[in-house]
């Protein structure tokens, strides 16, 4: 184990961004999120970010290649080049989980993405446990533990004035062995800290196979604002769409985040939208979580991160949902 | 598959592979049949049924079936509905285009091994289940009985009017019946909806399989039609549509339940469609 | 305001027991006691969910668009500056008067639940007035059918008080200003909340919402995201009823309201001063002609 003190956490983060590109929890315009270090950064491990970092991976808005096309000719010119190096410092226990699923979409069923497999093997992750969980945390109802993250490289530990490290990887082990500002040491492991909020996932797929009539979606949607607030603070939403930009003769293809709440998202050049509603679209929403994934994956697609239940406008809250989901009364 | 395009779309499967219309047919007012083919040739050869992406690179990119396939190209034909159909019949020949695929299940060809076949199309509908007609005619001794019925809203409308009056009949042991919403003066064959003329004609269900694709409105009224004579729910096979826009499942769209129509799909059984939710 | 729930649940119970309304839209008490989100009672037993406390942040008045073909009336409480909202739907004819019945609630001006966060429920006395609410010029309902509890005092809110983060950032240069909202913007995540929340935003096809033509690319990047943000700003131009609702849902806290209160400062300097949704009559400047407009650009 390798003990930090936070004094020389710049430190840290130079030796490591010598050969790659760091991007560490920096609050900024009131704000936390994960940024590019450039030395000279504030560093926030107080709260999670609010953004999760699965725009490292799965970028907001990505060119994927680049074309010229004119009348009858077209080309492809670009084929986006593939990842560099880089190091994610103090991503949280929850949103290491997210990876497995992002892997699961982006990895497996016959197609491998190989904009997100470049990124994803080109990544180095450093994860910060956590002592102390936001009231709006749920992640160990979700099956995660917050003084370990499958997944990560590096498990790090907030001691207060000092950091411990301790390598999970060989990747991890390199990692440290080659960073300054480290010394040997121990230390032990923070507990980990207790989530107000509980919820009981366990069994809700199969009531939600036989729920897709139910009245609950009907009310459940009213308030909902149809945003896409929750969709894109998520970390394990990945719903994407592709577009393109032309400017003369050269143009560029890229993806971008979409959302299931938006109403263009499944609307056809015909016309016709298969989820024409708030309805349709909050109950997609929550039964690809909770049923569709589970059914596909075999995993739920929440890690209890807290984001969306924080963010949300009129408190669409998903543990009080899985909950109700959980109490509801079906006929069978 | 021929072998470059194979390496390209295995190491990019959302990059298309640049390709070429060497022919276009115009089938009625608004489909036009595109021949495309790239310089290796026939950019993959999909099953019947399968699905690929088109493309005009400045314009979008879209899911198309595959209605046919040649030597060295793939057919799609294309009824204008939208930005990029409308900008693809100005196309001429020669116009540079993206294609990657082939995507889906395609049309259970061992299941309908030894069954008779009848094909039911509406309009645009004939599309991907040409495909699978010329699939049963490429491998005639495979299939039992064919039967292709087909109707269109007038006789302009008619897609694969060679295919219907010409080739198709003369198929050994396959019956062509086509009917039109509304004839005109020139029209001497039936006149009538879809459903209506299957009733007439009344194919039998024993060992068949019947494959049907068109409009919501012919499908609603058809069904009841073909429970009546007899046919079950694993019998009556279809082909579904939805927006794409990765084609790999990956980005979310297409989803019925848990299932992605372009992987799990295009094709679904009445069975297994009655088993998914209803939001398609 | 104990007192005040009570009577919201009579009132309710009265309308859905009587049969005069499908819905009444109130607010609840949510995951968390800083919280007192939107609710859509249906039947008379539910209405001990309704509450009226220092949470009932959420301008209701948007729902109204959600039941427009709905066979039925609505009822919903309103606050002071819900109620503009109204008008505001009312004069855009977005919703038909005798659709829904309006329930006035004065409002003593709502507790910032941001700032709650994480504080035990007994500190509540000590939470400041959310920011929409401090610079609030209309606490009590200006159109309603019925008036439950008793009006209370607007707070004296001068212009300068209103326009303080305005004025502030006028004193910066074109550059720093520039810089200012670039920074906020490039923070956008492209959500919609700002816009699903605002009253002002009711078109029946938002321009940012068609694929054809697409006039805001997808792409989240400096140049579509102020194009999104100005477009906006200048479509509720002389039509913003001030309710805040913007910025307050805006996960990534862009200071919205900073630039449709630079508008409303700059209509009130050219057109007089304006205040939208008060009342039917008062048409928004932007929406009308009067020889009397200045022209200093002809």
């Amino acid at each position: 184990m390798k003990i930090l003190n936070k004094q020389k956490l710049k430190d840290l983060l130079n030796s490591l961004a010598a050969d790659a590109t760091v991007y560490a929890p920096v609050k900024q315009d009131g704000v936390i999120r994960f940024q590019a270090w450039n030395g000279d950064q504030e560093i926030d491990l107080t709260d999670n970010a609010l953004l999760p970092p699965k725009d490292l991976l799965f970028p907001q808005t990505e060119v994927m290649y680049k074309y010229t096309a004119n009348g009858m000719r077209a080309e492809i010119t670009e084929v986006a080049a593939t990842a560099e190096k880089q190091v994610i410092f103090g991503m949280r226990p929850c949103d290491v989980k997210s990876l497995s699923m992002m892997d699961d979409v982006f990895l497996t069923k016959g197609y491998e993405d190989d904009y997100y497999k470049s990124k994803r093997e080109n990544t180095v992750i450093i994860s910060l446990g956590c002592n102390e969980p936001a009231p709006t945390c749920f992640c160990s109802s979700m099956g995660v533990d917050m003084t370990e993250a499958e997944g990560a490289d590096v498990m790090m530990f907030d001691l207060g004035d000092k950091l411990a490290l301790e390598a999970k990887t060989e990747i991890g082990e390199n990692l440290l062995a080659s960073a300054s500002g480290l010394e040997d040491g121990s230390a032990d492991k923070p507990a980990g800290g207790q989530c107000q909020l509980k919820v009981e996932p366990d069994g809700l797929a199969e009531k939600l196979a036989k729920m897709f009539e139910h009245p609950y979606w009907e009310e459940l949607c009213r308030k909902c604002l149809g945003c896409g607030a929750c969709t894109y603070l998520c970390p394990t939403c990945h719903c994407f769409d592709i577009r393109r930009k032309n400017i003369g003769e050269k143009g560029f293809q890229f993806r971008c985040w979409d959302s299931c709440m938006f109403s263009e998202y499944t609307r056809m050049a015909g016309g016709h939208n298969p989820r024409p509603s708030k309805k349709e679209r909050v109950r997609n929403r929550f039964l690809h979580k909770l049923q569709y994934f589970p059914e596909r994956y075999g995993k739920v697609a929440c890690v209890g991160c807290g984001r969306c239940l924080a963010k949300c406008p009129v408190n669409m809250d998903i543990t009080r949902i899985i909950k109700e989901l959980g109490e509801v009364a079906i006929n069978e | 598959m021929s072998d470059p395009v194979r390496k390209q779309l295995e190491a990019h499967p959302l990059v298309p592979v640049v390709g070429e219309i060497i022919k276009i047919v115009e089938e009625t007012p608004d489909v036009k049949t595109f021949h495309v083919t790239t310089e290796h040739g026939k950019p993959f050869t999909p099953m019947p049924g399968q699905l690929a992406m088109l493309s005009l690179l400045p314009v979008g990119e879209a899911m198309f079936s595959i209605t046919t396939q040649g030597e060295d190209h793939l057919e799609f034909s294309i009824k204008k509905t939208g930005m990029l159909t409308d900008a693809l019949h100005e196309a001429e020949v020669g116009q540079k285009v993206g294609i990657r695929g082939p995507y889906g299940n395609g049309f259970p060809v061992d299941f309908c091994k030894g069954k008779n076949m009848l094909f039911i199309g509406g309009g645009i509908g004939l599309a991907p289940v040409r495909s699978m007609i010329y699939h049963c005619i490429n491998n005639r001794d495979e299939y039992g009985k064919m039967q292709i019925i087909y109707g269109a809203r007038s006789p302009q409308d008619l897609v694969f009017k060679e295919d219907l009056f010409e080739n198709w009949p003369k198929v050994s042991d396959c019956e062509v019946n086509v009917t039109v919403d509304r004839g005109d003066d020139r029209w001497d064959g039936h006149v009538g909806f879809v459903p209506q003329f299957i009733e007439e004609l009344g194919p039998k269900p024993e060992n068949t399989v019947a494959i049907i694709c068109g409009p919501p409105i012919m499908i609603k009224f058809t069904l009841p039609i073909m429970e009546k004579l007899g046919f079950t729910d694993e019998q009556i096979i279809t082909t579904l549509e939805m927006r794409m826009k990765c084609g790999i499942g990956k980005c979310g769209r297409c989803n019925i339940g848990s299932c992605y129509v372009c992987l799990d799909g295009p094709v679904f059984s009445l069975a297994q469609l009655k088993n998914m939710p209803n939001e398609y | 305001m104990m007192d005040l729930t009570q009577k919201m649940r009579d009132k309710a119970r009265e309308l859905l027991e009587k049969e005069e309304v499908k819905y009444v839209i109130g607010w609840e008490k949510g995951t968390f006691w800083y919280q007192s989100p939107p609710v859509f009672i249906s039947r008379p037993e539910d209405v001990d969910k309704l509450v009226w406390d220092q949470f009932c942040i959420n301008n209701l008045s948007k729902y109204l668009l959600d039941f427009k073909h709905l066979e039925g009336k609505i009822a919903l409480f309103v606050k002071g500056c819900d109620s503009r909202g109204i008008n505001r739907l009312l004069q855009d004819q977005q919703v038909q008067r005798d659709a829904f019945i309006v329930i006035g609630v004065p409002c003593p001006g709502m507790k910032d639940p941001e700032k709650a966060k994480g504080l035990s429920e007994d500190k509540a006395d000590q939470l400041q007035l959310a920011e929409k609410c401090a610079t609030c010029t209309t606490p009590n309902p200006v159109i309603y059918d019925e008036l439950l509890g008793d009006e209370v005092a607007a707070a004296q809110v001068d212009d300068v008080e209103r326009f303080a983060r305005v004025n502030e950032l006028e004193q910066k240069d074109p550059d720093e200003k520039y810089d200012f909202w670039k920074r906020q913007y490039d923070k956008c995540i492209r959500c919609f909340a700002c816009r699903n929340v605002c009253p002002a935003c009711n078109c029946r096809e938002c321009v940012f919402d068609q694929a054809e033509p697409e006039w805001l690319g997808k792409r989240v990047v400096s140049s579509e995201n102020q194009f999104f943000a100005l477009t906006r700003a200048m479509h509720v131009a002389g039509r913003c009823i001030e309710c805040g609702e913007c910025e307050r849902v805006c996960p990534m806290g862009i200071p919205i309201m900073s630039l449709n209160r630079k508008i409303i400062k700059d209509i009130n300097n050219l057109f007089g001063s304006y205040d939208a949704g008060m009342n039917l009559e008062d048409q928004p400047p932007l929406g009308k002609y009067d020889v009397n407009d200045p022209e200093e650009f002809m």
